[in-house]
């Protein structure tokens, strides 16, 4: 059995036909080729593949995509505009903590669903939020550090960043002390 | 003989530098953003899985497990399976065109059960299907006819720890005639005449877990048959070589008919060297049997059954100490479970038998050690490989040691340790620098050591806090396990900018920015110019395996050869083209080039390129690097095991709730002598996550099996990894130079050392928090759980 259901994806609409038990990460991964969505258990547990699903993350692992009809859906692809990068990724970029990069886009989506609910998080929240993410290298300090960078950015009013400019600027430079 | 010229190069750069600072190098040891670093925030680099987007008509292979951890096989009936829709082509072992076996050091390991399965994720088949949904939903329908056999979870229900001789038991390996893998000792002085002299003596016994690597990326490959026979694979593996050998084998190609790709790895931590080779054997069968991609897609619990773990250890140690703390023996039976199968476990148990004494100076040592098959999960190579599991057991003595002394364990471990000048236990002489006592110095400052050793003894109430330091060394690179080279290609580019080639590969960890930051110390350009190739059979130069914390060392070395012999000829070419007294003084500065006394007249680097192009000079090299040659005596355990040891001192800040038993790490110090810091931004990496990852060890995880062989700890949620919440307030790392000549600019390894001490400490933290001698002995397993330490409470009379 299947549903057609109406979709939008990083602002785009989309019109899809899908199997009454197709999950979102495989209708966003393997039918949309947004490959930043990562799965990497298939249970909710590990938090890579969460996106936003009406401004809320949601593990797409869990959740069936023909249920969201009429829903609005964001993934890492859509978190700039083309041609931007958004204050996240530059505080990701910032604070150095990217390493197999795995488990990163969820971090930065857990990221945005954080500071859109609680612009100014104080450690505990920052804490409590990101630990629905696992990462095996260990870059926790590091994106807890990012996302106390991020609303600092966003707070200045610099959300988004032109990316010829940042690549520009970081591209395999050296950066801190 | 005269040295090989990659030796001279090395040990010229080290002699021109060993005095420079890191500070004044331009690139070596700064934070410089990994190559990879914006595609990776933008959610861009194609992991393995990412890339089934890209092939149209792909088939899906499906592995069929084991339903009993030992039992032979006596028929296998897929007549249903194949009838199920849309599934392909059923394939078993006797669809093998070369030979069944994917076994890493001995052929012990069939990519495809045929005679008995060994433990519970050994495949005995393999479904092809349309969809990955069908050939899983097929495979119910595999009936195989097994006759069970008993089931060994328990090493000890294999061999006698006291003596280490085989008990009577069904053979899980008959055909090798015994379950004993192989076996390793160290008799050095006189053992027995030590003891009757010592004044104190401990011993203990120990146990370390089975830990599962858990990266986040499961495994995938993808295989695409060639229009001329051959295939190519893309593959989640650390070892594209390796893999390449191993499909070669099974599929009776030679290795030019076979291509190994690496794309972008989400983890591996040693895990990703064996079953890179079973994948990719998977995927490769079923891609040319049916003349299709194929795909091989792991589910976690796929993942957690389907690779190897760090060996699980079960050890006594006996130690002697002369009244005024020095060491005076080490007597030690140690058994590390392979599982299954052998894998990497013979090397693994080398490594720990090399490493079974700490890096303290021991006169007196008997030390046997056995790896011995089970029918648990194999275990397999694990950042640390065997280090880990007898440092452990080790760190721990050395408290109680002080213990028994009444002296304090940072004053006792100073009276032992290893400095420039001395010998290991093996004999080697440690002519180089040795910066271990560095090293703990800098640890106590940092942690505020003294202070908190004297104000957590005095606290009382249920909430007690302990700190504790554990001590590490570990071996270089890959030492007499086998061939230890490394190579790269650099390819200087008609417009100045520059091709990276290597086989190494960069699990995540970034070690190839290392190589990078080398390079264009080297050649004197930013690392900006630089394009890193990925790994691949076809087109990057074999390497070697990425493992064995070589990377930075090994692959360091052949990039600073190669980039060495280009800077030498575009210094030649640019003194002419300048007019500068000698090619020595040429300045490289990217885009700028001039001669060091003018530095107002110069050309740009583009223009120096392009007149290489005109001139006919070479701006390719290849850079190759050997290790020098690994010496191991079998019967003494003495030699030259490594040619140079990575040193750490790891302390520990916890707090224990007395009455649930949970352990939370308040802070943590680490500080590693790694010779020359050359990639800043990993080292800080490898100290933190080496921390987490080691922690984790140390207080939660073990893939638990169940008496008849099967897996409990199958996901996230029953296997612990810590998470953000897990995590102390603050880890501090820190670094000592100590250099080494033969490493690239004084450099040595870091990846493997950064977990090898964390376990010790945080139990020695433990024990110091809960501040009693009988728990202190009680405290000789990991993880230690609340369960367990509560359990250690009870027993020791300080809980109900």
């Amino acid at each position: 059995m299947s549903f057609k259901i109406n979709l939008k994806v990083n602002g785009k609409e989309h019109v899809l036909e899908v199997p009454a038990h197709e999950r979102l990460v495989d209708t966003l991964r393997y039918r949309l080729g947004l490959t930043s969505v990562k799965e990497g258990c298939g249970r909710g547990e590990c938090g890579t593949c969460i996106v936003l699903v009406n401004g809320l993350p949601k593990h797409s692992c869990l959740t069936l995509t023909a249920t969201l009809d009429g829903a609005e859906v964001l993934t890492l692809e859509g978190l700039a505009p083309e041609g931007k990068l958004h204050a996240i990724q530059l505080a990701y970029l910032e604070t150095r903590g990217v390493q197999c990069g795995f488990c990163t886009p969820g971090f930065m989506m857990m990221t945005k669903a954080l500071l859109d609910t609680h612009p100014e998080p104080q450690q505990e929240q920052v804490k409590e939020w990101l630990s629905s993410v696992l990462c095996r290298c260990g870059s926790y300090h590091y994106y807890f550090a990012a996302a106390k960078l991020a609303a600092k950015y966003i707070k200045e009013g610099k959300i988004y960043l032109d990316e010829k400019q940042v690549r520009e600027k970081y591209h395999m430079k050296v950066i801190g002390r | 003989m005269s040295k090989p010229d990659y030796v001279q190069i090395v040990e010229e750069m080290f002699a021109k530098t060993k005095d420079k600072p890191t500070k004044d190098f331009t690139y070596l040891g700064k934070h410089v953003v990994r190559w990879d670093a914006i595609s990776k925030i933008m959610g861009k680099p194609l992991f393995t899985a990412d890339m089934i987007n890209l092939f149209k008509n792909a088939v899906f292979v499906h592995s069929v497990r084991s339903k009993y951890a030992h039992a032979k096989i006596k028929k296998i009936d897929y007549s249903e399976a194949l009838k199920y829709p849309g599934v392909l082509k059923v394939i078993t072992a006797r669809d093998i065109p070369g030979i069944n076996d994917v076994g890493y050091v001995l052929p012990d390991q069939p990519l495809l059960a045929d005679r008995k399965v060994r433990f519970i994720g050994d495949t005995v088949a393999l479904i092809v299907a349309e969809s990955l949904e069908n050939a899983r939903d097929a495979g119910e329908l595999v009936n195989v006819d097994y006759e069970p056999l008993p089931v060994y979870t328990d090493v000890l229900q294999v061999i006698e720890l006291n003596g280490l001789t085989e008990k009577e038991h069904v053979l899980i390996h008959d055909e090798r005639g015994s379950d004993v893998l192989s076996r390793y000792k160290i008799r050095v002085g006189d053992v027995e005449k030590a003891f009757k002299e010592a004044s104190v003596v401990v011993e203990n016994e120990y146990r370390t877990p089975m830990q599962e690597h858990a990266y986040l990326e499961p495994e995938a490959a993808i295989a695409i048959p060639e229009p001329d026979g051959s295939v190519t694979i893309y593959a989640k593996t650390q070892c594209p070589f390796d893999t390449r050998r191993a499909v070669s084998n099974v599929l009776g190609l030679p290795f030019n008919m076979v291509r190994v790709v690496a794309p972008a790895l989400g983890g591996g931590f040693g895990g990703a060297e064996d079953v890179g080779n079973e994948i990719a054997a998977k995927a490769a069968l079923a891609a040319l049997a049916l003349k299709r991609t194929a795909v091989v897609l792991h589910t976690r619990e796929e993942s957690i059954i389907g690779h190897t773990k760090r060996h699980p250890m079960v050890a006594k140690y006996r130690h002697a100490a002369s009244k005024d703390g020095t060491l005076l023996a080490v007597d030690a039976d140690i058994v590390l479970d392979t599982g299954a199968y052998a894998s990497l476990g013979p090397f693994v148990g080398w490594r720990a038998v090399v490493h079974s004494t700490g890096p303290y100076k021991v006169r007196n040592a008997r030390v046997d050690l056995a790896v011995v098959y089970t029918n648990r999960i194999p275990a397999g190579a694990f950042r640390g490989f065997g280090n880990p599991q007898v440092t452990f057991a080790v760190e721990r003595q050395m408290d109680l040691l002080a213990e028994e002394l009444g002296m304090d364990p940072v004053e006792f471990r100073l009276k032992n340790i290893l400095r420039n000048g001395d010998r290991t236990v093996h004999g080697q002489l440690l002519d180089h620098g040795v910066g271990l006592e560095d090293a703990i110095k800098r640890a106590l400052e940092i942690s505020g050591w003294s202070e908190k050793r004297k104000l957590y003894s005095t606290l009382k109430g249920p909430a007690r806090r302990g700190i504790g330091i554990a001590l590490m060394y570990h071996g270089n690179s890959i030492g007499a396990e086998g061939a230890d080279f490394s190579t790269v290609s650099l390819i200087i580019q008609r417009d100045g900018s520059i091709i990276f080639r290597t086989g190494l590969t960069d699990m995540g960890q970034g070690s190839l920015q290392g190589l990078v930051n080398i390079a264009a110390e080297i050649l004197g350009v930013p690392p900006s110019y630089f394009k890193i190739e990925p790994s691949d059979t076809a087109a990057t130069p074999d390497a070697g395996p990425t493992v064995a914390s070589r990377s930075t060392a090994m692959g360091g070395n052949a990039t600073l050869v190669a980039a060495y012999k280009i800077r030498q000829r575009l210094n030649k070419l640019a003194a002419e083209m300048l007019g500068c007294a000698s090619p020595e003084d040429v300045v490289i500065e990217a885009p700028k080039v001039y001669c060091k006394d003018q530095p107002e007249h110069h050309i740009t680097w583009k223009e120096l390129i392009e007149q290489t192009f005109w001139k006919g000079i070479p701006i390719q090299e290849f850079g190759y690097y050997r290790a020098p040659p690994a010496e191991w005596h079998e019967e003494t355990g003495t030699g030259q095991p490594y040619f140079t040891y990575t040193f750490g001192a790891v302390v520990s800040d916890v707090e224990v709730d007395i009455e649930t038993g949970l352990t939370k790490v308040v802070e943590a110090t680490v500080v590693y002598d790694i010779g020359r810091v050359v990639n800043r931004t990993g080292a800080e990496h490898h100290g933190v996550g080496g921390y987490i990852q080691g922690m984790g060890y140390a207080l939660m995880e073990d893939t638990v099996h169940s008496e008849n062989g099967h897996v409990y700890s199958t996901s996230f949620s029953t296997y612990h990894i810590p998470t953000g919440l897990d995590i102390p307030e603050r880890i501090n790392v820190d670094f000592v130079e100590a250099g080494f000549i033969r490493g690239p600019f004084g450099a040595k390894g870091l990846g493997e050392p950064s977990i090898v001490a964390i376990a010790p400490s945080i139990v020695n933290a433990i024990a110091h928090a809960i501040g009693s001698k009988q728990a202190n002995r009680l405290l000789n397993r990991i993880p230690a759980t609340p369960d367990f330490v509560r359990g250690v409470l009870k027993r020791a009379g300080l809980a109900r």
